[in-house]
Protein backbone atom coordinates (compact mmCIF):
# COMPACT_ATOMS: atom_id res chain seq x y z
CA UNK A 1 0.00 0.00 0.00
CA UNK A 2 1.44 3.53 -0.91
CA UNK A 3 2.78 5.57 2.22
CA UNK A 4 0.71 8.60 1.39
CA UNK A 5 -2.59 6.10 1.96
CA UNK A 6 -2.09 5.25 5.30
CA UNK A 7 -3.68 7.22 8.18
CA UNK A 8 -1.08 9.23 10.00
CA UNK A 9 -0.37 8.38 13.67
CA UNK A 10 -1.13 12.31 15.08
CA UNK A 11 -4.90 12.11 12.93
CA UNK A 12 -6.28 9.41 15.22
CA UNK A 13 -4.88 10.76 18.27
CA UNK A 14 -6.56 14.16 17.38
CA UNK A 15 -9.72 11.69 16.90
CA UNK A 16 -9.39 9.93 20.14
CA UNK A 17 -8.84 13.51 22.05
CA UNK A 18 -11.71 14.56 20.12
CA UNK A 19 -14.02 11.63 21.24
CA UNK A 20 -13.02 12.29 24.73
CA UNK A 21 -13.96 16.08 24.78
CA UNK A 22 -17.33 15.07 23.37
CA UNK A 23 -17.87 12.77 26.52
CA UNK A 24 -16.97 14.81 29.35
CA UNK A 25 -18.45 17.32 31.38
CA UNK A 26 -15.64 19.57 31.76
CA UNK A 27 -11.77 19.89 30.83
CA UNK A 28 -9.40 18.34 33.07
CA UNK A 29 -7.80 19.80 36.28
CA UNK A 30 -4.65 19.37 37.67
CA UNK A 31 -3.06 16.80 36.41
CA UNK A 32 -5.87 14.79 35.20
CA UNK A 33 -5.36 13.43 31.79
CA UNK A 34 -7.57 14.10 29.17
CA UNK A 35 -8.34 10.75 28.87
CA UNK A 36 -6.75 7.51 29.02
CA UNK A 37 -5.57 4.77 26.17
CA UNK A 38 -5.11 1.26 27.09
CA UNK A 39 -2.66 -0.56 25.31
CA UNK A 40 -1.62 -4.47 25.03
CA UNK A 41 0.76 -3.53 21.77
CA UNK A 42 -0.11 -3.91 18.48
CA UNK A 43 1.90 -4.00 15.19
CA UNK A 44 -0.71 -1.80 13.17
CA UNK A 45 -0.99 0.87 15.50
CA UNK A 46 2.53 1.20 16.81
CA UNK A 47 3.20 4.23 15.29
CA UNK A 48 0.04 5.29 17.33
CA UNK A 49 1.48 4.04 20.38
CA UNK A 50 4.66 6.00 19.42
CA UNK A 51 2.75 9.18 19.50
CA UNK A 52 1.19 8.72 22.78
CA UNK A 53 4.17 8.85 24.27
CA UNK A 54 4.82 11.92 24.23
CA UNK A 55 1.67 13.49 24.49
CA UNK A 56 0.69 15.84 27.05
CA UNK A 57 -3.04 15.30 27.52
CA UNK A 58 -3.73 11.57 27.11
CA UNK A 59 -2.25 8.88 29.37
CA UNK A 60 -0.33 5.50 27.92
CA UNK A 61 -0.17 2.42 30.21
CA UNK A 62 0.63 -0.44 28.26
CA UNK A 63 -1.22 -4.02 30.20
CA UNK A 64 0.35 -7.62 30.28
CA UNK A 65 -2.99 -8.50 29.15
CA UNK A 66 -6.37 -7.58 27.64
CA UNK A 67 -7.88 -8.94 30.12
CA UNK A 68 -6.71 -6.26 32.48
CA UNK A 69 -6.91 -3.98 30.12
CA UNK A 70 -10.97 -4.39 30.08
CA UNK A 71 -11.22 -4.55 33.85
CA UNK A 72 -9.06 -1.33 33.94
CA UNK A 73 -11.14 -0.02 31.63
CA UNK A 74 -13.88 -0.45 33.73
CA UNK A 75 -12.39 1.20 37.13
CA UNK A 76 -11.85 3.58 35.49
CA UNK A 77 -15.12 4.71 33.68
CA UNK A 78 -16.41 4.05 37.20
CA UNK A 79 -13.99 6.81 38.53
CA UNK A 80 -15.38 9.13 36.28
CA UNK A 81 -12.68 8.93 33.88
CA UNK A 82 -12.44 8.50 29.70
CA UNK A 83 -10.52 5.58 28.53
CA UNK A 84 -10.07 3.38 24.78
CA UNK A 85 -8.22 0.19 24.74
CA UNK A 86 -5.97 -0.47 21.98
CA UNK A 87 -5.20 -3.82 21.19
CA UNK A 88 -5.20 -6.96 18.65
CA UNK A 89 -7.39 -8.96 17.23
CA UNK A 90 -5.56 -12.07 18.62
CA UNK A 91 -6.24 -10.20 22.29
CA UNK A 92 -10.01 -9.72 21.26
CA UNK A 93 -9.99 -13.47 21.11
CA UNK A 94 -8.05 -13.77 23.92
CA UNK A 95 -9.90 -11.62 26.67
CA UNK A 96 -13.53 -11.92 25.27
CA UNK A 97 -15.02 -13.47 28.78
CA UNK A 98 -13.67 -10.14 30.38
CA UNK A 99 -15.08 -8.07 27.60
CA UNK A 100 -18.53 -10.40 28.29
CA UNK A 101 -18.21 -9.77 31.85
CA UNK A 102 -17.47 -6.02 31.99
CA UNK A 103 -18.95 -4.93 28.82
CA UNK A 104 -22.16 -6.64 28.46
CA UNK A 105 -23.24 -7.75 32.24
CA UNK A 106 -21.71 -4.85 33.72
CA UNK A 107 -22.77 -2.11 31.37
CA UNK A 108 -19.55 -0.47 30.73
CA UNK A 109 -19.06 1.33 27.85
CA UNK A 110 -15.94 -0.32 26.44
CA UNK A 111 -14.18 1.08 23.45
CA UNK A 112 -11.97 -0.38 21.64
CA UNK A 113 -9.36 -0.18 18.48
CA UNK A 114 -8.68 -3.64 17.13
CA UNK A 115 -5.83 -4.06 14.53
CA UNK A 116 -6.31 -6.58 12.09
CA UNK A 117 -2.98 -7.81 11.74
CA UNK A 118 -2.43 -9.71 8.37
CA UNK A 119 -5.68 -8.38 6.45
CA UNK A 120 -5.41 -8.42 2.84
CA UNK A 121 -5.85 -5.40 1.45
CA UNK A 122 -7.93 -6.49 -1.43
CA UNK A 123 -10.22 -8.52 0.13
CA UNK A 124 -12.83 -8.14 2.55
CA UNK A 125 -12.28 -8.92 5.95
CA UNK A 126 -14.85 -12.13 5.79
CA UNK A 127 -13.13 -13.14 3.02
CA UNK A 128 -10.28 -13.26 4.63
CA UNK A 129 -8.06 -17.01 4.46
CA UNK A 130 -6.70 -16.02 8.11
CA UNK A 131 -8.96 -17.35 11.12
CA UNK A 132 -8.01 -14.30 13.15
CA UNK A 133 -8.45 -12.02 10.64
CA UNK A 134 -12.03 -13.51 9.23
CA UNK A 135 -13.56 -14.57 12.74
CA UNK A 136 -12.92 -11.17 14.58
CA UNK A 137 -15.90 -9.17 13.08
CA UNK A 138 -18.25 -12.86 13.17
CA UNK A 139 -17.05 -12.78 17.11
CA UNK A 140 -18.91 -9.47 17.52
CA UNK A 141 -21.91 -10.67 16.05
CA UNK A 142 -21.78 -13.29 17.87
CA UNK A 143 -21.79 -10.88 21.14
CA UNK A 144 -23.70 -7.92 19.25
CA UNK A 145 -21.41 -5.80 19.84
CA UNK A 146 -21.42 -3.30 17.21
CA UNK A 147 -18.49 -2.52 14.88
CA UNK A 148 -16.89 -0.57 11.95
CA UNK A 149 -13.40 -1.15 10.02
CA UNK A 150 -11.06 1.53 9.89
CA UNK A 151 -8.61 2.10 7.05
CA UNK A 152 -8.31 5.52 5.60
CA UNK A 153 -8.66 9.26 6.62
CA UNK A 154 -12.26 9.47 5.51
CA UNK A 155 -13.03 7.18 8.61
CA UNK A 156 -11.50 9.17 10.97
CA UNK A 157 -14.87 10.24 12.00
CA UNK A 158 -16.00 6.40 12.84
CA UNK A 159 -13.70 6.93 15.98
CA UNK A 160 -15.41 9.29 17.75
CA UNK A 161 -18.79 8.18 16.61
CA UNK A 162 -18.57 4.48 17.89
CA UNK A 163 -16.76 6.05 21.22
CA UNK A 164 -20.34 7.81 21.61
CA UNK A 165 -22.30 5.13 21.10
CA UNK A 166 -20.39 2.77 23.82
CA UNK A 167 -21.49 5.41 26.07
CA UNK A 168 -25.05 5.50 24.59
CA UNK A 169 -25.80 1.64 24.36
CA UNK A 170 -23.68 0.88 28.06
CA UNK A 171 -21.82 -1.47 26.33
CA UNK A 172 -18.50 -2.67 23.93
CA UNK A 173 -17.91 -0.72 20.69
CA UNK A 174 -15.09 -2.15 18.36
CA UNK A 175 -13.76 -0.11 15.54
CA UNK A 176 -10.89 -2.67 13.58
CA UNK A 177 -8.08 -1.03 12.32
CA UNK A 178 -7.48 -2.87 8.64
CA UNK A 179 -4.09 -1.02 7.62
CA UNK A 180 -1.01 -0.20 9.84
CA UNK A 181 -1.00 3.34 10.36
CA UNK A 182 1.68 5.78 9.43
CA UNK B 1 -7.56 -15.97 60.58
CA UNK B 2 -11.34 -16.28 59.95
CA UNK B 3 -12.02 -14.17 56.25
CA UNK B 4 -15.09 -12.62 58.36
CA UNK B 5 -12.80 -11.59 61.09
CA UNK B 6 -10.53 -10.06 58.38
CA UNK B 7 -13.00 -8.38 56.56
CA UNK B 8 -14.55 -6.83 59.49
CA UNK B 9 -11.49 -5.24 60.82
CA UNK B 10 -11.05 -3.91 57.19
CA UNK B 11 -14.39 -2.37 57.68
CA UNK B 12 -14.05 -0.69 60.74
CA UNK B 13 -10.16 0.59 59.41
CA UNK B 14 -11.37 1.44 55.76
CA UNK B 15 -12.28 4.99 56.33
CA UNK B 16 -13.63 6.64 52.86
CA UNK B 17 -12.06 3.85 50.88
CA UNK B 18 -13.29 2.44 47.83
CA UNK B 19 -13.43 -1.37 47.86
CA UNK B 20 -13.71 -4.30 45.41
CA UNK B 21 -14.03 -8.10 46.57
CA UNK B 22 -13.85 -10.53 44.50
CA UNK B 23 -15.09 -14.17 44.93
CA UNK B 24 -15.07 -15.72 48.84
CA UNK B 25 -15.63 -12.02 50.33
CA UNK B 26 -18.27 -11.19 48.07
CA UNK B 27 -20.90 -12.42 50.21
CA UNK B 28 -19.04 -11.51 53.35
CA UNK B 29 -18.88 -8.03 52.52
CA UNK B 30 -22.30 -7.85 51.24
CA UNK B 31 -23.61 -8.07 54.51
CA UNK B 32 -20.58 -6.55 56.80
CA UNK B 33 -20.54 -3.51 54.90
CA UNK B 34 -23.57 -2.76 52.76
CA UNK B 35 -23.64 0.54 52.06
CA UNK B 36 -19.31 0.90 51.29
CA UNK B 37 -18.32 1.97 48.46
CA UNK B 38 -17.80 -1.18 46.63
CA UNK B 39 -18.19 -3.04 43.31
CA UNK B 40 -17.91 -6.63 43.23
CA UNK B 41 -15.32 -8.43 40.78
CA UNK B 42 -17.89 -11.52 39.64
CA UNK B 43 -17.85 -12.80 36.26
CA UNK B 44 -14.79 -12.08 34.89
CA UNK B 45 -12.10 -14.17 36.34
CA UNK B 46 -8.98 -12.64 38.14
CA UNK B 47 -10.41 -8.93 37.55
CA UNK B 48 -10.24 -7.49 40.75
CA UNK B 49 -6.62 -6.34 41.00
CA UNK B 50 -7.49 -4.63 37.33
CA UNK B 51 -10.55 -3.00 37.95
CA UNK B 52 -9.26 -1.80 41.59
CA UNK B 53 -6.19 0.01 39.51
CA UNK B 54 -8.56 1.52 37.30
CA UNK B 55 -10.63 3.10 40.02
CA UNK B 56 -7.37 3.66 42.07
CA UNK B 57 -5.88 6.22 38.61
CA UNK B 58 -9.27 7.67 38.43
CA UNK B 59 -9.92 8.39 41.70
CA UNK B 60 -6.12 9.38 42.91
CA UNK B 61 -7.50 11.29 46.17
CA UNK B 62 -9.29 7.69 47.59
CA UNK B 63 -7.78 4.88 48.77
CA UNK B 64 -8.64 1.77 46.82
CA UNK B 65 -8.71 -1.51 48.82
CA UNK B 66 -8.61 -4.90 46.49
CA UNK B 67 -10.10 -7.87 48.54
CA UNK B 68 -8.31 -10.53 46.26
CA UNK B 69 -8.19 -14.37 46.54
CA UNK B 70 -4.61 -15.98 45.99
CA UNK B 71 -6.75 -18.40 43.28
CA UNK B 72 -7.72 -15.27 41.81
CA UNK B 73 -5.00 -13.66 41.43
CA UNK B 74 -2.79 -16.26 39.48
CA UNK B 75 -5.34 -15.75 36.86
CA UNK B 76 -4.29 -12.58 36.29
CA UNK B 77 -0.77 -12.68 37.38
CA UNK B 78 0.91 -10.50 34.82
CA UNK B 79 -1.43 -7.67 36.86
CA UNK B 80 1.18 -7.40 39.33
CA UNK B 81 3.41 -5.96 37.29
CA UNK B 82 1.01 -3.83 35.46
CA UNK B 83 0.03 -2.42 38.99
CA UNK B 84 3.56 -2.01 39.81
CA UNK B 85 4.11 -0.52 36.44
CA UNK B 86 1.12 2.29 36.96
CA UNK B 87 2.19 2.58 40.35
CA UNK B 88 -0.93 4.01 42.10
CA UNK B 89 0.29 5.35 45.73
CA UNK B 90 -3.32 5.24 46.94
CA UNK B 91 -3.73 1.12 46.01
CA UNK B 92 -4.31 -1.74 48.92
CA UNK B 93 -4.03 -4.88 47.81
CA UNK B 94 -5.37 -7.70 50.12
CA UNK B 95 -4.87 -11.09 49.11
CA UNK B 96 -6.91 -13.94 51.16
CA UNK B 97 -4.46 -16.74 50.70
CA UNK B 98 -6.03 -19.88 51.41
CA UNK B 99 -4.47 -22.31 49.16
CA UNK B 100 -7.98 -23.32 47.16
CA UNK B 101 -10.64 -22.09 44.68
CA UNK B 102 -12.56 -22.79 47.33
CA UNK B 103 -15.76 -21.03 45.34
CA UNK B 104 -15.52 -24.41 42.76
CA UNK B 105 -14.83 -27.18 45.38
CA UNK B 106 -11.80 -25.89 47.19
CA UNK B 107 -9.28 -27.62 44.67
CA UNK B 108 -5.97 -26.67 45.72
CA UNK B 109 -4.36 -23.98 43.31
CA UNK B 110 -0.96 -24.91 41.61
CA UNK B 111 1.89 -24.21 44.02
CA UNK B 112 -0.29 -24.03 47.25
CA UNK B 113 1.16 -23.71 50.29
CA UNK B 114 4.25 -22.82 48.25
CA UNK B 115 3.83 -19.48 46.29
CA UNK B 116 5.13 -16.44 47.74
CA UNK B 117 3.00 -13.75 46.80
CA UNK B 118 4.09 -11.14 48.56
CA UNK B 119 7.13 -11.99 47.44
CA UNK B 120 6.56 -11.41 43.95
CA UNK B 121 4.91 -8.64 44.80
CA UNK B 122 7.79 -7.46 45.72
CA UNK B 123 9.71 -8.18 43.13
CA UNK B 124 7.44 -7.03 40.59
CA UNK B 125 7.52 -3.38 42.01
CA UNK B 126 5.15 -3.23 44.12
CA UNK B 127 5.96 -0.04 46.93
CA UNK B 128 5.41 -2.23 50.00
CA UNK B 129 4.67 -6.15 50.53
CA UNK B 130 4.00 -7.77 53.06
CA UNK B 131 2.78 -11.47 55.12
CA UNK B 132 0.48 -11.43 58.37
CA UNK B 133 -0.37 -14.59 59.89
CA UNK B 134 -2.56 -13.47 63.02
CA UNK B 135 -5.66 -11.17 63.24
CA UNK B 136 -3.90 -9.39 65.97
CA UNK B 137 -1.11 -8.10 63.81
CA UNK B 138 -3.70 -7.47 61.28
CA UNK B 139 -5.67 -5.14 63.24
CA UNK B 140 -2.36 -3.42 64.22
CA UNK B 141 -0.71 -2.51 60.94
CA UNK B 142 -4.30 -1.86 59.03
CA UNK B 143 -3.95 1.50 59.69
CA UNK B 144 -1.03 1.49 58.17
CA UNK B 145 -1.56 -0.52 55.36
CA UNK B 146 -3.87 2.19 54.66
CA UNK B 147 -1.92 4.82 54.20
CA UNK B 148 1.57 3.95 53.61
CA UNK B 149 2.82 5.12 49.89
CA UNK B 150 1.40 2.23 47.50
CA UNK B 151 0.66 -0.07 45.85
CA UNK B 152 0.57 -2.38 48.61
CA UNK B 153 -0.08 -6.26 48.91
CA UNK B 154 -0.47 -7.90 52.03
CA UNK B 155 -0.87 -11.39 51.99
CA UNK B 156 -3.38 -12.80 54.61
CA UNK B 157 -2.68 -16.65 55.72
CA UNK B 158 -6.79 -17.48 56.18
CA UNK B 159 -8.85 -19.90 56.43
CA UNK B 160 -11.85 -20.88 53.85
CA UNK B 161 -14.81 -18.42 54.28
CA UNK B 162 -18.19 -19.87 55.44
CA UNK B 163 -20.04 -18.67 52.61
CA UNK B 164 -18.81 -18.49 48.90
CA UNK B 165 -21.09 -16.96 45.57
CA UNK B 166 -22.29 -20.00 44.97
CA UNK B 167 -23.57 -20.99 48.21
CA UNK B 168 -24.64 -17.02 49.01
CA UNK B 169 -25.97 -15.95 45.76
CA UNK B 170 -27.32 -12.59 45.69
CA UNK B 171 -26.71 -9.24 45.95
CA UNK B 172 -27.32 -6.53 42.97
CA UNK B 173 -26.48 -7.03 39.38
CA UNK B 174 -22.87 -5.67 38.48
CA UNK B 175 -24.11 -3.36 35.85
CA UNK B 176 -26.14 -1.82 38.72
CA UNK B 177 -23.38 -1.83 41.43
CA UNK B 178 -21.33 0.05 38.23
CA UNK B 179 -23.54 2.11 38.10
CA UNK B 180 -24.02 3.16 41.60
CA UNK B 181 -20.52 3.53 42.52
CA UNK B 182 -19.92 5.88 39.25
CA UNK B 183 -22.88 7.93 40.53
CA UNK B 184 -21.67 8.38 44.00
CA UNK B 185 -18.06 9.48 42.91
CA UNK B 186 -19.93 11.93 40.45
CA UNK B 187 -21.76 13.18 43.09
CA UNK B 188 -18.75 13.73 45.54
CA UNK B 189 -19.47 10.58 47.78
Amino acid sequence: MPENERIPAALIVEALKAAFRGQRKAPPVGGEPLGWVLSVPDTHQRSVIAELEGDGELRLLTCSTEDEANAIAAGLYIGGAEVVLMIQHAGLYASVNTMRGVGLDGGVPLFALVGLLSREAELEPAESPRSMVRFAGPLMDTFEVPHALLETRDDLGLIPEYYALSRERSGPAVVFVGRETA
Amino acid sequence: MRPEDVLRAINEARGDALVVPTMTAVPEWRTIAPDAPSVACIGFMGGASSLGLGLALAQPERRVIVLDGDGSLLMQLGSLATVAGAAPANYTHVLFANGVYQTSGSQAIPGAGAVDFAGMAEAAGYAFTTRIDTLEELRIRLPELLSVKGPVLVELAVEEAELTPMTAPGGDPLRVQVERLRGRLADGD
